[in-house]
């Protein structure tokens, strides 16, 4: 009999999307199980009912072979069952021990805090399970993997069996998901039970021991994670196989477009500096892409080439010009293009329609004595919305569009003047694969029209795919530009990308062994 | 009393009692900031306290039952404030608005109802506020003795609120969880609890605190006076944000602004310069500590 | 480029509002009934009584006046998502400048010389809103804190200079000096005291209107309010759109300032503005924040205003009925459950 059974759960949400579609799931006791799907697939929607966040519109759940109704989180905690969230549920300001224990704070004299007892069983928790967290620590002091320890221990002093981790692995390096899968491991041992949901196939194979795959709110397969591979779960996930492969320009077809020289940013209190000394050139015509893990400096690079952030040393050239310092409305008039990775706040005003979006760079094109030319507004951005295939039209809240649309109307912004310099970050991150298409096609007109493109992305396999020169950065610095030719292996990338190998290292290149 | 001691320093003694509801509005607002609302109804509050206090002290010849219903009443207009902004989901700062709307036209409505007149109403038969009584060598210690000692009793019943608060704050679950619900309220629900409890407890907390300001603005004059809060409420809100949402912050730029306002009573006597300048200092001082203090904390995060 | 609305939300929206009228409205009556020995007739006048003649009606037109242009500056600064809490002091101040500049003037052309006290109005209380959004552009001062605390100095320094260097020594009144007749403005609908700023009012809620949806300041004014990030990475200059809306909601103060002692009093009389701030505030939550909407928003507070006036001078009750009126509708106006009620019953 199964540990965990959810029978016919189904979930409408308000905006009529059908998130569950009378989706059947089990898990047995003490196995690891990943559930895996695309964006938008339901994943998360089956995992916050089983949590309690939400409740489903039909269908039962059966813990142990009993019914059971988890009508809050709080229900959910008592039966044992605990969650990890995807963007974690800490309190920054407060302690490790404040956040495991805020809610079950144990007492002393009835109407205190008894913080040593809490630091104590924390202390237990931490080292029988092999972590190391100082209790007293302040959270925002942590790294992002130790956060994640904290939500776990979180759910362990609430005497959690069954764990349910929302993409553990995505804010993680890559030493840091070895450590959560250690983890893992240990916690089965320990007789819990795990659920997985995850995205990323290379994980589901290394760590699960049962599959199930989801695909646009209904259960699509469930298999032995021993009995099948990385192509068929990407077929059952997606109905057919996707590669991105990219017609390579040969080379180079001009002059440097922007040149980053010795460029540096210190902030005051961080001894490490964000960007230490970046060198770095994007040729018109070239894609040039920027890999490396988040929280390394990729950000920080995307900010500064936007004007957006100044830098504290160095220089910017643009087309042999000191760009830097000059402001953000000054770029765009020297032909600069911004996908920003922040498509909601930065890229987007959720709140106006898709057309006062669109115009935010160039409505002083459509002036006449101060006032704005209503026909020729909207003659723009019919003509905008047609050829981009927007759904919703002009009128539209941008807020209510889907992620790919939203993109879209960004898109449709920044390429709608001819730019020399197109900067890019994470564009597809989101996407399902006929969006991501799109925006690799467009990409690749730019560079057809002359472009410059500085792609920045942490997902590997599309700059693999697209870029005709590839920057890593770790650390804030660039540590390897190479261009990107066929024996150029992902593995080799990783290790580039986890400081492993250091092109420009102050003492010469340089290969370090697996580091502790 | 003060100069009671050749070191006595009127000043300082008179800034302690000025800063004394400041301290309480602030205090009690501290509660609704931490907790993350923003409230503004201090100064209706207050108004609230003063008048059914001193009322209801006259009424039932009972000092202390006064200043309990006095409390009590400016804890239903915070329930009211509360719940209109909680439950019926209002905009914060509007409701706080009306709350002092209503605290104001209710008190004169209420004033003319019941003593025929909207102006000052005298209630000459209410005693003065007990001082704490303490041996004479402790008032003579230089200075110290002076500021510290001859105060009435709600004074140092501040004090103690204050201490209780911190404590309140820093060291029990209920202070933990209200810290939690202002800095990330999604976790708070995450983990089953609900914000809205220990933001209502916030809001209720204000209303004792405000409440027992207002009573002794009333109690201490023997007499209302329309709008007496006149702009208390407002400047303990600038004291919570001048001292960074702490209860000692909150105690020194309270007895910053004592003592503005206590010099600028001196200075009405003794110096020429026309009352509504004098009367304008306060507000003018706190603006300039508050540009001076963006300028020092920009300059800070600039490195 | 209109904020178009689909037709359901603007019924929600009116259906929301109208149970804020009615339950505002009705607790209105309960505490007539309490309070008044006659409340038949309280009632009569509080709802009715503004319309009963001449006199009544065109005062409470008149009082709209002001709260139009209070309304006016409160939507500005609200649309830009900058809070402007000193329109008290700034509305105050305005009025004294225009008193300020007419005693200056030498008795001269009664139109240049009124529209020159109107401009002393606009540029004092502008500049004293745009000190505040300067700091908070400078140095990220909190310009709510800092405006209301300005706003409650200028206060006092108004009523200095009126009980000072300009108070009329030959009556009794804390007011200034009267200004010349000839900067007064013509009276429209006597025996009231409604005059020309009326139409003032109405052309100036039309221009705010045209500037914010129509003009491309307008346009890149609102992209600051609603997400500053996203209007600096599209180029706009943000730190602009932090002072001008302050500026602008000053300067609309101050005229509405300069128009109540033009049109209405002739001179700076104690307090004759106050309350007009912070009316303008609930003025523009009820329009949310839509110039145009400011109009009837500030016919409502007008009217609880000449409902009170009329029902004290009718019958037993007194004035601040009408503060007690306006906070039932301001605790309501926001309250989204009352929307949603609205909203769930068509949904079903």
């Amino acid at each position: 009999m199964p540990y965990l059974e959810m029978k016919g759960i189904s979930k409408l949400y308000p905006n009529d999307l059908l998130a569950n579609d009378a989706i059947d799931f089990s898990v047995e006791k003490n196995e690891i199980h990943a559930i895996v799907g695309e964006n938008g697939a339901g994943k998360t929607t089956l995992m916050k009912i089983l949590y309690g966040l939400e409740q489903p519109d039909a269908g039962s759940i059966l813990l142990g072979g009993n019914p059971v109704t988890i009508r809050s989180p709080l229900d959910a905690r008592r039966l044992g069952i605990g969650m990890v969230h995807q963007h974690f549920k800490l309190i920054p300001e407060f302690s490790v021990a404040e956040n495991v224990v805020l809610g079950i704070e144990p007492r002393k004299n009835l109407l205190f805090v008894d913080r040593n007892a809490a630091a104590e069983r924390i202390s237990e928790v931490i080292t029988s399970h092999g972590f190391s967290i100082d209790p007293r620590a302040r959270v925002l002091n942590l790294t992002v993997g130790q956060m994640q320890q904290v939500e776990i221990v979180k759910m362990l002093y609430r005497k959690a069996d069954l764990l349910i981790l929302d993409e553990p692995t995505s804010v993680l390096t890559e030493q840091e998901i070895r450590k959560l899968f250690e983890t893992l491991r240990s916690l089965q041992k320990n007789g819990k039970t795990c659920i997985i949901i995850t995205h990323k196939l290379q994980e589901v194979m290394e760590i699960s021991d049962r599959v199930t795959v989801m695909r646009k709110g209904k259960v699509v397969a469930v298999r032995q994670t021993a009995e099948v591979d990385k192509a068929e779960l990407s077929r059952l996930m997606v109905g057919k196989s996707v590669l991105f492969q990219f017609e390579r320009a040969k080379k180079a077809c001009g002059d440097p477009v922007l040149e980053l020289v010795d460029v540096s940013l210190k902030q005051r209190g961080r001894d490490r500096a964000l960007l230490d000394g970046i060198n770095l050139t994007v040729r018109s015509c070239e894609i040039v892409g920027v890999a490396g893990v988040s929280g390394n400096g990729l950000g920080e690079l995307e900010d500064v080439v936007a004007g957006l952030r100044r830098i504290t040393g160095g220089r910017i050239l643009h087309n042999g010009e000191d760009i830097a310092g000059l402001s953000p409305a000054t770029l765009r008039e020297r032909g600069f293009a911004y996908v920003p990775a922040d498509r909601l706040r930065r890229g987007s005003s959720l709140q106006s329609t898709v057309t006062e979006n669109m115009i935010v760079t160039s409505h002083h094109r459509f002036l006449r004595a101060g006032f704005l030319k209503g026909g020729k507004i909207q003659q723009f951005a019919e003509r905008l919305t047609k050829s981009f295939s927007i759904d919703g039209g002009p009128r539209a809240p941008v807020g209510t569009l889907s992620g790919g649309n939203i993109q879209k109307v960004i898109l449709a912004r920044e390429l709608a003047s001819a730019s020399n310099l197109v900067i890019v970050s994470e564009p597809t991150w989101g996407l399902d694969v006929a969006s991501s298409q799109f925006v690799y096609e467009k990409i690749l007109e730019m560079r057809k029209a002359g472009a410059g493109i500085l792609f920045i992305s942490s997902n590997l396999d599309e700059i693999l795919g697209i870029a005709d020169t590839i920057a890593v950065m770790y650390r804030g610095r660039v540590v390897a530009f190479l261009p990107n030719v066929p024996d150029l292996s992902k593995e080799r990338i990783g290790e580039y990308m986890l400081g492993l190998r250091d092109d420009f290292a102050p003492e010469g290149p340089q290969r370090k062994g697996p580091q502790p | 009393m003060t100069g009671n001691s050749p070191f006595s320093i009127p000043l300082i003694h008179n800034a302690v009692d000025i800063m004394t509801p400041f301290l309480l509005a602030g205090i009690g607002g501290l509660f609704t900031e931490l907790a993350g609302m923003l409230n503004i109804a201090l100064e209706g509050l207050i108004l609230t306290g003063a008048f059914f206090s001193i009322v209801f002290a006259a009424a039932t010849g009972n000092l202390l039952l006064g200043i309990l219903l006095g409390i009590l009443c400016a804890m239903a207009l915070a329930w009211m404030f509360g719940a209109v902004t909680l439950y019926m989901r209002a905009n914060v700062f509007i409701t706080g608005l009306a709350t002092n709307l209503f605290a104001s036209g209710f008190t004169i409505v209420l004033a003319f109802q019941l003593f025929k007149t909207k102006g000052v109403i005298q209630f000459p038969g209410i005693p003065k506020l007990p001082a704490l009584v303490v041996p004479p060598f402790l008032q003579r210690i230089p200075v110290v003795g002076d500021v510290l000692f001859g105060h009435n009793v709600i004074v140092y019943v501040t004090w103690a609120i204050v201490l209780l608060s911190a404590l309140v704050i820093y060291r029990t679950p209920f202070g933990l969880r209200l810290r939690g619900t202002g800095l990330k309220a999604e976790t708070i629900v995450s983990l089953g609890l609900n914000p809205r409890r220990y933001q209502m407890a916030g809001i209720l907390i204000s209303g004792l605190t405000c409440g027992l300001a207002g009573a002794m603005l009333t109690i201490e004059l023997a007499a209302f006076v329309p709008e007496i809060s006149s702009g208390r409420g407002w400047i303990a809100l600038v004291a919570i944000y001048l001292g960074n949402k702490t209860p000692w912050g909150i105690f020194i730029a309270s007895f910053v602004f004592g003592m503005a306002e206590s010099f600028s009573n001196y200075a009405q006597g003794a110096i020429k310069v026309p009352v509504d300048f004098i009367l304008a200092l306060p507000y003018v001082i706190t603006v300039v500590a508050m540009i001076l203090y963006s300028i020092f904390r920009h300059f800070r995060a600039r490195g | 480029m209109r904020e178009k609305r689909n037709l359901g939300e603007l019924f929600a929206g009116f259906t929301g509002l109208a149970f804020t009228l009615l339950l505002s409205f009705g607790l209105v009556i309960g505490l007539i009934f309490i309070l008044s020995r006659a409340p038949g007739r309280t009632i009569y006048y509080f709802f009715v009584g503004a319309f009963t003649n001449k006199y009544y009606l065109g005062n409470m037109l008149n009082v709209a006046v002001p709260l139009i242009f209070t309304g006016l500056g409160i939507s500005v600064a609200f649309k830009s998502s900058v809070f402007n809490l000193g329109g008290e002091g700034q509305i105050y101040a305005g009025g004294l400048a225009a008193t300020a500049v007419c005693l200056a003037l030498p008795a001269a052309n009664g139109f240049l010389g009124g529209l020159t006290a109107l401009a002393g109005a606009v540029v004092l209380s502008g500049g004293i809103a745009g000190l505040s959004g300067f700091f908070r552009m400078k140095w990220n001062t909190d310009e709510m804190i800092s405006s209301f605390l300005l706003s409650s100095a200028v206060v006092l320094v108004v009523n200095y200079f009126i009980t000072g260097p300009l108070d009329d020594p030959k009556n009794n009144l804390l007011a200034t000096l009267a200004i010349g007749p000839q900067y007064g403005l013509m009276r429209i609908f006597p025996p009231s005291k409604l005059n020309v700023s009326a139409f003032f009012a109405l052309a100036a809620a039309l221009l705010v209107f045209l500037f914010m949806y129509r003009s491309h300041a307008g346009y890149e004014m609102r992209m600051c309010g609603l997400n500053r990030e996203f209007s600096r990475y599209g180029g706009i200059n943000v730190s602009k759109y932090l002072v001008l809306p302050m500026i602008m909601s000053g300067a609309l103060h101050g005229l509405g300032g300069g128009l109540m002692v033009l049109g209405t009093y002739g001179a700076t009389i104690e307090g004759y503005s106050f309350g007009m701030g912070w009316n303008g505030i609930a003025v523009a939550l009820i329009a949310k924040n839509n110039p145009l909407g400011v109009i009837p928003a500030a016919f409502l507070f007008a009217y609880l205003d000449a409902g009170a006036k009329a029902a004290m001078l009718n019958s037993d009750v007194t004035f601040e009925i009408a503060a007690i009126a306006q906070s039932f509708i301001f605790y309501f106006v926001t309250a989204q459950a009352l929307y949603g009620l609205a909203r769930k019953r068509r949904r079903a």
